[in-house]
């Protein structure tokens, strides 16, 4: 008997919160695709690995040794 | 599963009862409601007597569950990839490995970037926490934990502790001392009890507070000075694998995903599920929002990628192919969310267009399958953990000069193919046509793909 009120109460807890969740606002596709392109246009520039830092930049290049002989 | 034991946030005076007992902190068409467990029984009982059934409810739920599928469904007026042809492609992609940390006896669990850019922590089967300096391959700190299977580490913002989980059920704090002959373990403090093993952690913006996801089907923030759960997150309705907290500063909001094939976004002050998304057909092994905050992606057992809109509401992308069978590991973005880095079980890394939803190359190497892989916060490198016991650091090499291009897939016209010599390395199908996936070699291609598409088939 106890099993079956706990599972009305966890049917319950369900129902309300499928209301809940219908309840939202929403954004069409095409304006949230819009928004997301444009953040990533406006930080490409930022990203090292969508456009390429020089060398110098890098901090994980290949370090290259001087042999300086006096 | 965290139905018959429950997390109690409060202990006080029950609502209906006045009874001084733990209390069930619920909500009924969003008011916070806190009774103790007897009383919620007792309000359940009521219910029937309205002549709400358990079959009502559920044929309820089943209505409304198909009223959101065509809430969401009015907002598909285009795809992701269909707006993204007007971007150009992203550059072909050149990554070498900078860097192998080698030290861990065991599988390598998990890896955290500190803010500083250069230090890693990571985690172990054999129990083992390292900090890493990643640009002198140095271990600075080192931490034995008495368990096994650390299954979650984190790096406080402040890059003066490091947070560890895993088998034991807790979550513990260790403030990292700059005397190298301190003994870590012993100043190690328990922050999170869970009734099971703690799958993901993470600091919230400050040292002060930390969110964990368990096995037991629930996620839980705590102080991390005393001790106390601040608020617990039920829903789940099996294993939690992962966490994700909001980016920005002002955000409260985490997701999580889970055994249950859902990925649910919470408030982290009252504890509410906001969203929820279910279209993953295994469980999802990890989560991790979009840089700005609007958008996640999730990794699946069920070998694909999502990504989910958490403003339209709906997942916008899947990022999958015939070739890739395996599940799916981990997945992080780079600095400005155009590239996915996905870690596969398969030991390979694909790394994917996130607009277009193409594929822009793959990183081989490792020869166990990829526990993480975590982009660096200036967004220089990525760092990929894996059960072969090490860590890889992977950087972009000299412009020009593409070490790792995405694999040409093309069929072979019939009449004029060269016949490639025959290796002794490699395992050829009778026929000669298909190479069959070789797991001990860390690079396979296709030498031929029959009319039904798929290279395991015999001809």
């Amino acid at each position: 008997m106890s099993n079956n009120m706990a599972k009305i109460a966890d049917a319950r807890k369900t129902v309300e919160q499928l209301k809940l969740e219908v309840n939202i606002e929403r954004m069409m596709i095409s304006k949230a695709a819009a928004e997301l392109m444009s953040y990533c246009e406006a930080h490409a520039k930022e990203d090292p690995l969508v456009t390429p830092v020089p060398s110098s930049e890098n901090p994980f290049r290949e370090k290259k040794l001087f042999c300086v002989i006096l | 599963m965290c139905d018959q034991t429950f997390m109690a946030a409060t202990f006080g005076p029950c609502d209906s009862c006045s009874k001084a007992s733990p209390l069930m902190n619920i909500y009924i068409k969003s008011e916070a409601i806190n009774y103790c467990s007897f009383c919620v029984e007792m309000m359940a009982c009521q219910g029937l007597q309205k002549g709400e059934t358990l079959a009502t409810l559920k044929k309820e739920s089943e209505n409304l569950k198909k009223k959101l599928e065509e809430e969401r469904g009015k907002l598909n007026d285009i795809e992701l990839h269909q707006v993204a042809e007007k971007v150009e492609a992203v550059a072909a992609l050149s990554l070498k490995t900078r860097r192998v940390l080698k030290g861990h006896g065991n599988k390598v669990l998990c890896v955290d970037w500190c803010k500083d850019k250069r230090r890693l922590v990571s985690s172990s089967q054999d129990g083992k926490v390292i900090v890493w300096d990643a640009f002198t391959l140095n271990k600075e700190h080192g931490v034995t934990l008495p368990c096994t299977w650390v299954m979650a580490c984190a790096y406080a913002p402040s890059g003066c502790a490091v947070a560890c989980g895993g088998l034991d059920n807790k979550c513990s704090v260790v403030p990292l001392s700059l005397d190298r002959n301190e003994n870590l373990a012993a100043k190690k403090k328990s922050v999170a009890m869970h009734t099971n093993y703690v799958s993901g952690c993470s600091f919230t913006n400050s040292d002060m507070q930390l969110l964990t996801s368990s096995g037991d089907g629930t996620c839980a923030l705590w102080d991390v000075e005393s001790g106390q759960l601040l608020q617990s997150f039920h829903g789940h309705t099996a294993d939690v694998l992962s966490l994700d907290l909001a980016p920005s500063e002002t955000g409260n909001t985490f997701v999580s995903g889970g055994c249950d094939m859902k990925a649910n976004v919470w408030d982290m002050r009252s504890g509410q599920n906001i969203q929820s998304f279910e279209s993953h057909e295994s469980d999802i092994n990890c989560v991790k929002y979009y840089p700005s905050g609007d958008a996640f992606a999730s990794a699946s057992d069920d070998a694909t990628c999502r990504f989910y809109d958490l403003r339209a509401d709906r997942e916008v992308a899947v990022y999958q192919k015939d070739s890739i069978i395996f599940g799916a590991s981990s997945v992080d973005f780079s600095l400005s969310g155009r590239l996915l880095f996905t870690g596969y079980n398969d030991y390979t890394i694909n790394v994917w267009d996130v607009l277009k939803g193409t594929r822009v190359s793959i990183l081989l190497g490792h020869e166990n399958r990829i526990s993480r892989v975590r982009v660096s916060p200036d967004g220089t490198a990525l760092c990929s953990a894996s059960w072969d016991n090490s860590l890889r650091i992977e950087g972009t090499g000299p412009r020009g000069n593409p070490t790792h291009p995405a694999p040409q897939l093309h069929p072979p016209a019939h009449s004029g193919r060269s016949q490639s010599v025959p290796r002794a390395d490699r395992i050829y199908s009778p026929s000669n046509k298909f190479l069959v996936f070789p797991w001990v070699f860390s690079q396979w291609e296709w030498l031929g793909k029959s009319s039904k598409g798929s290279a395991l088939e015999p001809s």
